[in-house]
């Protein structure tokens, strides 16, 4: 057998086989963790104060021992290692209607088996799909392997057939819409219920497919789902982290994890830093919002005499003001530290990618335990969607898992302080330049380090209020 | 191989004829060839960038030290107030 046919079976098998994990990634995955903190405050046998840091030390630690790393060739080398796999155009497009028929049913199942399924939560196909499913596992199949949203996505492949592009989608505005969006689905998810009530998800999923298709027809699908779309642009930002890229010219290319977010150049403007801060800000919200301390203080707050809502708001919007107006000043000061003509902009631009890592790390950290508890559950719906079980299987996780947590976190961090560094190399002609300009935001990670390991020791609660 | 003016801020600005990268001093432009372009240096160039290069060589050896003395402060710090605090 000749190379090219071996590798083209090789390519085949492989998609193959990410598709099947695709549909079979709870099975694959069910040696787990558990989810949302809870158990882990226990097993510390250390003082919380030096528990966070030592985190925040590690982050610091690491940075440093990567300044050590002054080789420009090494480092390029580790960035830039690919291989990729060519793919024959037959099966390409199979795959392509294979993923658009399965986005298009679950999207039909959803909504229908919103309204007519049981309305318990834990028994209805809509809620453990979107959540345990799209929200929990799927964005981790996206992050880990692939991004495979562009075939599936239903609205995508509807839009697509339909007469569209009627306006110019105005490029100024970049992806602020699609921030805006991802601000706005988390607040869905968090304050309107729709995690417990089946039927009120089918609602927002079917409004949310209105919108979206509305706005696709109007400005066409390609800059609709590339820039305003809140869920693809989530997704496209998650899957610049993974490995694997499915591409028009070479088939699949495989790449070291995280590396792409140093040599493709996909973050170009302040929207895009802002969906990055984005992504990390709303894992680090609620995480806060459902821990006891963080609903204590809410609830401090609100008997004091301010509306609930106006006090998640303020402290929601507010913290992404903070957390997005950190890393500016961030950049801010590295132009002071270092003689170049980047500006603060360009620099927050050019370290926003590994952000992404970090916010991989927390989805890890929030999500793991929560999808393979639920990951029969999620089996089950997806393997029969018009029988659910009487008693739906949660699977009970080992407490001393919560350490998983810890590390999920840390190691999200330290790929971002790799990110950082190549980053740097790439920027600055000067090696000193490159260990200076990463300090201020060495700093910024460390704290964003010691916020979210305080939360994932924290135990949990319910949000009040809501 | 560089034009080298002055763009206000005080700063000047030495640009790469070969990208359009500004630099605010010659010796970061030469580290920037070197660095980027290395097939279009000329023997002279050459030079000025193996110098460039040893120079910061320099800076970053005694950079790698103080390195080295924070991660060996870190580690028994924290080993210390492991000992005291952990139980
Ligand atoms: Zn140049």
């Amino acid at each position: 057998m000749n190379r090219t046919t071996t590798l083209r079976r090789f390519g085949v098998s492989l998609l193959f086989a990410s598709l099947v994990s695709l549909l079979a990634a709870p099975v694959a995955a069910s040696n787990g963790a558990v989810g949302l903190a809870g158990a882990s405050q226990d097993n510390l046998a250390v003082p919380q104060w030096l528990y966070l840091a030592t985190g925040g030390a590690t982050v610091g630690a690491s940075a440093l021992l990567a300044s050590f790393v002054t080789d420009r060739r090494f480092i390029e080398q580790v960035h830039s290692w690919r291989a990729s796999v060519a793919l024959d155009d037959v099966v390409r497009r199979g795959l392509g209607i294979v993923g658009s028929a399965l986005g298009l049913a679950l999207l039909g199942f959803i909504v229908y088996l919103g309204v007519t399924g049981p309305q318990t939560p834990t028994l209805n196909f809509a809620i453990i799909v979107t959540f345990a499913g799209l929200r929990a596992g799927y964005t981790m199949f996206t992050y880990l392997v692939g991004d495979t949203w562009r075939a599936v996505n239903p609205w995508r492949t509807v839009a697509t057939v339909l007469p569209n592009g009627f306006v110019e989608y105005p490029h100024k505005l970049g992806r602020w819409p699609a921030v805006a969006g991802i601000l706005a689905l988390v607040w869905v998810e968090t304050a309107a219920g729709v995690t417990r009530q089946p039927n009120l998800l089918a609602v927002a999923v079917a409004g949310y497919s209105v919108l979206t298709l509305l706005g696709a027809l109007l400005v066409g699908p390609e800059d609709w789902f590339d820039c305003a779309d809140p869920v693809s642009v989530f997704l496209r930002f998650y899957g610049r982290v993974a490995p694997i890229r499915w591409n028009d010219e070479d088939g699949l290319s495989v790449r070291l994890p995280g590396m792409r977010l140093v040599t493709d150049d996909e973050v170009t403007d302040l929207a895009d830093v802002a969906v990055a801060v984005v992504l990390v800000w709303e894992l680090t919200f609620s995480g806060f919002v459902t821990t006891e301390q963080g609903a204590a203080a809410i609830t401090a707050v609100v008997e004091a005499g301010l509306p609930a809502l106006v006090v998640y708001g303020v402290l929601y919007l507010g913290g992404f003001a903070a957390f997005l107006g950190l890393y500016v000043l961030a950049g801010h000061l590295t132009v002071r530290r270092i003689e170049t003509f980047e500006t603060p902009r360009a620099l927050a631009v050019r370290f926003a990618p590994s952000l992404l890592a970090i916010a991989v790390g927390y989805h890890l950290a929030h999500y793991f335990g929560f999808f393979v508890s639920l990951s029969p559950m999620l089996a089950g719906a997806l393997s029969s969607p018009l029988s659910p079980p009487a008693n739906p299987v949660v699977l009970t996780l080992p407490a001393w898992f919560g350490a998983l947590n810890v590390v999920f976190v840390l190691l999200g961090h330290l790929l971002a302080v790799w990110v950082a560094h190549s980053q740097a190399y790439d920027t600055f002609p000067s090696r000193m330049q490159a260990i200076r300009s990463q300090l201020p935001f060495v700093v910024v990670m460390i704290f964003y380090t010691i916020v979210s390991l305080w939360l994932v020791a924290l135990p949990t609660a319910s949000p009040p209020f809501l | 191989m560089s034009d080298t003016r002055n763009d206000g801020d005080g700063l000047d600005r030495h640009v790469c004829e070969r990208c359009g990268d500004a630099y605010p001093s010659a010796r970061l432009l030469t580290l920037h060839r070197g660095a980027r372009h290395p097939d279009d240096l000329t023997a002279d160039e050459v030079e000025a960038y193996r110098e460039a290069y040893y120079d910061e060589e320099r800076e970053l050896k005694s950079f790698r030290i103080r390195a080295l003395g924070v991660l060996v402060l870190l580690y028994f710090g924290f080993l210390i107030l492991f000992i005291l605090f952990a139980s």
